[in-house]
């Protein structure tokens, strides 16, 4: 749960005869990842031969699908697992070949149907407007002394062609303004055809081409052009029921044969990354440690000469290449969420996930306590994540439900209900809630102390989870000197202790600084502060150091003298201003409060319906805006200051062999 | 509910910062421009943001070309995060602007048809837009002619852009005037979604969609005047008629005949030496194109300053992004062939420390 599935390397040298047997194994049981083992020193002999078996299924598979299409038949549910995995090309292509010739004949002629159909109806739509005209449409087209083209031009380019010709004598109407495809007519003497010609053409002007067997007034023309639209129409319709006639003989056999070729597809893609020994192949990738025991089973079973050897894979080091398959049970889908949102985590690094889970919320309901907002928060996200409403948001629907129930706990603590807090309660509410632990309004600067305290809290966690990542990574350089490393930890403490001794039990010290700045003397964090500081200041020469890395310095010294305590400046701010950052929880918290006074200072006093239509809006309004900016600020707290400190992401997603799509996304 | 602003902005803004500052940085580009050959430049490459997205690939498989491919999986995993978590009102134009690179896949696939149409050879050139995208790329590679392939993007936005522009290409036989209509349809509706936000939105929105569409819009009229020699109302057809500095008298009057000199210092004063530049233009525009592409680079940089709750922010990020990646791609071919850095220098848009 802390980390990703621990996955297993794992190498297959299989004998040429079990070659498919394994491979359906291999994909059927969607637990293997696939690398390329065509690498140096293995053979791919035959993978040329497997590459165009691919293609041919692809082809196959794709042809099968246009064909579907063409009849409206769908892909269907996936075939049980003791179907055919992979067929020869030559027993489908003939079946395929016929069932396309069955189709192509109809499908052809209709397309075809179709598109005479839309020329007609183009043709009469651009004739309409002209209907009227008493002259023989011939006439403009053999003109003279006139340059004329009559036809539809794309509605944004109409505009530049008129600006085009602002030098040119010319006549431009809009015969029909149709928002897409206005009809236009553009004319000029023949003197400036050239001109006006290359406009036209320009702005993509399409003329009107009339079939020469059409003549007479555009009346003449558009009767006989609705004569064969009629016509038209009528064969599509008998077209379009032969094709229905069709789909129904031929829907499971298409069905079959598609699923046939996809997963025959699939698994020659699969056999292409395998490396060809003689009469061996071998196979790598990896699997989930727990799945590894029966993937080894189900693998025997197909070969009994098969050759397994597993590489457990350590979580320490570097692991780039490790897919990563995370373990999150539904619960923490929400988080998980938000986690992938910054980043993937890598193999061997810790996925944050669970401690989101805990964190979110916290700090979520630390700044928008109240128990009945918070419940009805819980009650949106629930009918969210159950699809009652708003089903696109489904997935956040969870995370609105648990930020809901925390920030109605927090509202056990800090004492409200809608917005009523203290003796507002009992007058209105006629029963007693008293804070079980603090009021935010009402002592404003303890909250606030104690939100740097939960700031102090969450970073030190970040430094430590960011000192055992690098412990883990084996990125020793950065595990001592880095910012996030053990010197930065060293040196937030040193301050922390440095501050507490000299705010002592004030106000507005923070706790925890108080406790570290009472634990020892002041000269010992200050001594800590000044060693841990210079190795922050100099961190890039130390960890060129130990890497071995030359030249230490890069850029000249000169450079490097204005750079270094630069680099001490700008880690301190930032401790100041991470820790710092942590304040808005409490400042929400004492916002959350101002912001129901002042509903109660529009609404009056007197109980009456006024009032509590007024509550009722101020708290529609308090849930809506504040519970958005507040989320926000509690995703900004975890991305920016928290995630920051220890969690880098990157990691490469475990994607399994699988014969059918469902298994795939999996 | 559509929310702008600081409600709107601050997830979004906070993570636009975290991955601003995963951008190369100068030390980075230096080491980068350092790199002795090729395979030094893979390995640098390797310890930067973009190593990621080279672990899949074995180094012998790198070819120029596949690195170049691969690291542009950053920008599109960039776009797909932002895009992701933009505010709802901000997504159409966001989303516009990352259409850029499918309409360069969509005239990749219709020169496939044109020249050689292997899929293996025409996947390679194809930005890895991953489900954003609407082009069943593949389907109209193997669909055999520009005709059928244009018919399969029925239901798409391009359809009927492409569709009246087929109509020329039957004619013509060149793929010019699909392009054309390609390229204006989608800068149209670039300035139509920057145009419909309001308030701050807009006008950072304008501002940096605008400063783009200068460039290539001067860059167009040019080139169609010196390279293509076509006429005054064929260039005015080819061309937009807004931007932020670029007006419609500016192109105008170029496609009329006007002195280039003379309108580029007009429009933009502060590039220097432009008169030297189009001295000779075949030689001097894509000198000229780098420094309007360092201007829009200023641009951008500048929007990360002050109230960062806009879209601003974001849209900067991402052409910043798209420029850095256009800079690794003049280092790849130039170490790849092995080119002197004063070759290659004057082609990058940073300015690297000799």
């Amino acid at each position: 749960m802390f980390f990703p599935k621990e996955m297993t390397e794992i190498e297959l040298i299989v004998p040429s005869k079990d070659l498919l047997a394994v491979t359906k194994v291999l994909s059927g049981y969607g637990v293997f990842h696939q690398t390329d083992s065509s690498y140096p020193g293995v053979a791919s002999g035959s993978a040329n031969t497997w590459q165009e078996q691919a293609a041919l299924y692809a082809t196959l598979e794709r042809r099968i699908q246009l064909v579907m299409q063409a009849l409206g038949v769908d892909e269907g549910q996936p075939p049980s697992s003791d179907f055919e995995a992979m067929v020869e090309v030559e027993k489908i292509r003939p079946l395929v070949e016929q069932l396309e010739e069955e189709v192509k004949k109809i499908s052809d002629e209709l397309t075809d149907q179709r598109k005479r159909l839309e020329q007609l109806e183009s043709t009469l739509h651009q004739l309409e407007p002209v209907e009227d005209i008493d002259l023989d449409i011939s006439s403009l087209r053999d003109s003279r002394y006139m340059f004329s083209v009559l036809g539809l031009i794309p509605s944004a380019n109409v505009d530049r062609l008129q600006t085009s010709l602002a030098r040119v004598p010319h006549v431009f109407l809009i015969l029909r303004s149709d928002p897409g495809k206005p009809v236009v007519w553009l004319a000029g003497t023949k003197a400036n055809a050239d001109v006006l010609e290359r406009a036209a053409r320009s702005a993509y002007l399409d003329p009107l081409s009339l079939p020469s067997d059409y003549q007479g007034t555009p009346a003449n023309i558009i009767t006989s052009i609705r004569n064969t639209i009629e016509s038209t129409q009528s064969r599509i319709e008998e077209l379009k029921a032969t094709l229905a006639r069709l789909a129904d003989e031929r829907r499971q056999q298409l069905r079959d044969l598609l699923w046939q070729a996809h997963t025959s597809r699939v698994l020659a893609d699969a056999i292409v990354r395998f490396g060809q020994l003689r009469h061996t192949y071998v196979i790598t990738g990896w699997v989930p440690a727990d799945d590894l025991e029966e993937l080894n089973r189900r693998l025997k079973q197909a070969s009994r000469e098969i050759l397994i050897e597993t590489l457990p894979t350590s979580r320490s080091g570097q692991n780039q290449n490790v897919p990563v398959a995370l373990t999150n049970n539904r619960f923490l889908r929400p988080f998980q969420m938000l986690v992938n949102t910054y980043a993937r985590p890598r193999y061997g690094e810790i996925d944050p996930t669970i401690l989101i889970a805990f964190t979110f919320p916290i700090l979520f309901g630390a700044m928008f306590g109240d128990i009945g907002q918070g419940l009805v928060l819980a009650l949106l996200g629930w009918l969210m994540s159950s699809g009652r409403i708003l089903k696109s948001m489904s997935s956040l629907g969870g995370l609105i439900a648990i930020c809901g129930v925390s920030a109605t706990l927090f509202g056990f603590l800090y004492g409200s209900i809608f917005g009523f807090e203290g003796h507002l309660v009992e007058e209105y509410l006629g029963f007693k809630l008293e804070p079980l632990w603090i009021s935010p309004i009402h002592e404003i600067l303890p909250i606030l102390i104690v939100a740097i305290d939960a700031g102090i809290i969450l970073l030190t966690l970040g430094f430590l989870l960011s000192i055992f990542n690098l412990w883990r990574s084996r990125d020793w350089p950065h595990l001592v000197f880095g910012h996030n490393g053990i010197v930065g930890f060293v040196l937030y403490w040193s301050l922390l202790g440095l501050l507490g001794s000299s705010l002592g039990e004030s106000p507005i010290s923070p706790k925890l600084a108080v406790a570290a700045g009472s634990s020892l003397p002041s000269v010992v964090f200050t001594g800590l502060a000044i060693i841990s500081g210079v190795a922050i200041m100099f961190s890039e020469v130390f960890r060129n150091l130990m890497e071995g890395h030359r030249p230490l310095i890069e850029g000249g010294i000169g450079t490097y003298a204005i750079q270094a305590p630069m680099e001490l400046f700008e880690t301190v701010i930032s401790f100041l201003s991470n820790t710092l950052s942590y304040v808005r929880v409490g400042a929400f918290a004492v916002a959350h409060g101002g912001l129901s006074l002042a509903i109660f200072s529009l609404a009056g006093t007197q109980p009456d319906l006024g009032f509590w239509i007024t509550i009722l809006i101020g708290n529609i309004f308090i849930v809506g805006f504040e519970g958005l900016i507040v989320g926000i600020q509690t995703m900004r707290l975890h991305y920016y200051e928290f995630l920051g400190k220890f969690f880098t992401g990157g990691g490469m997603r475990f994607e399994p062999l699988a014969l059918t799509p469902a298994k795939e996304e999996g | 509910m559509s929310k702008s602003g600081v409600s709107g902005y601050a997830a979004i803004s906070a993570r636009v910062r975290a991955m601003y500052s995963s951008l190369l940085s100068p030390q980075d580009f230096a080491r980068l421009s350092d790199a002795p050959d090729f395979p030094t430049l893979i390995t640098q490459l390797k310890h930067t943001a973009y190593g990621p997205y080279l672990e899949n690939l074995k180094d012998r498989e790198l070819t120029p070309q596949k690195l170049d491919l691969a690291i542009k999986g950053r920008l599109a995993d960039s776009y797909h995060s932002v895009i992701q978590m933009a505010p709802e009102h901000a997504r159409p134009l966001l989303k516009q602007l990352y259409r850029y690179f499918e309409v360069q896949n969509l005239k990749a696939v219709l020169r496939g048809i044109v020249t050689d149409p292997s899929w293996e050879r025409v996947r390679d050139v194809l930005f890895p837009m991953g489900s954003m995208t609407v082009l069943p790329a593949q389907a109209m590679l193997e669909a055999g002619s520009v005709g059928a392939a244009i018919e399969l993007l029925q239901g798409t936005m391009y359809y009927e852009t492409l569709s009246f522009a087929m109509k020329r290409y039957s004619s013509e036989q060149n793929l010019f005037p699909l392009e054309v209509a390609l390229d204006l349809y989608y800068w149209r509706q670039l300035w139509h979604e920057a145009k419909r936000l309001q308030g701050q939105d807009r006008e950072q929105a304008l501002r940096l969609i605008g400063s783009l569409m200068d460039v290539n819009n001067l860059m167009w009229v040019i080139r169609y005047r010196v390279y293509h020699q076509l006429s005054e109302e064929e260039v005015i057809n080819y061309t937009l008629p807004f931007g932020y500095r670029v007006r419609d008298e500016d192109v105008r009057a170029i496609a009329a005949g006007a002195d280039l000199v003379t309108v580029v210092e007009r429009v933009f004063p502060g590039i220097p030496n432009v008169d030297t530049l189009l001295e000779e233009p075949r030689h001097g525009l894509p000198q000229l194109e780098i420094l309007l592409k360092r201007h829009i680079m200023n641009q951008c940089l500048a929007a990360f300053t002050g109230n960062p709750f806009h879209i601003g922010v974001p849209l900067a990020f991402l052409i910043l992004s798209d420029l850095e990646i256009q800079d690794l791609t003049v280092l790849i071919e130039a170490k790849s062939s092995q080119m002197s850095a004063e070759e290659y220098l004057p082609y990058l848009l940073r300015s690297v420390a000799a």
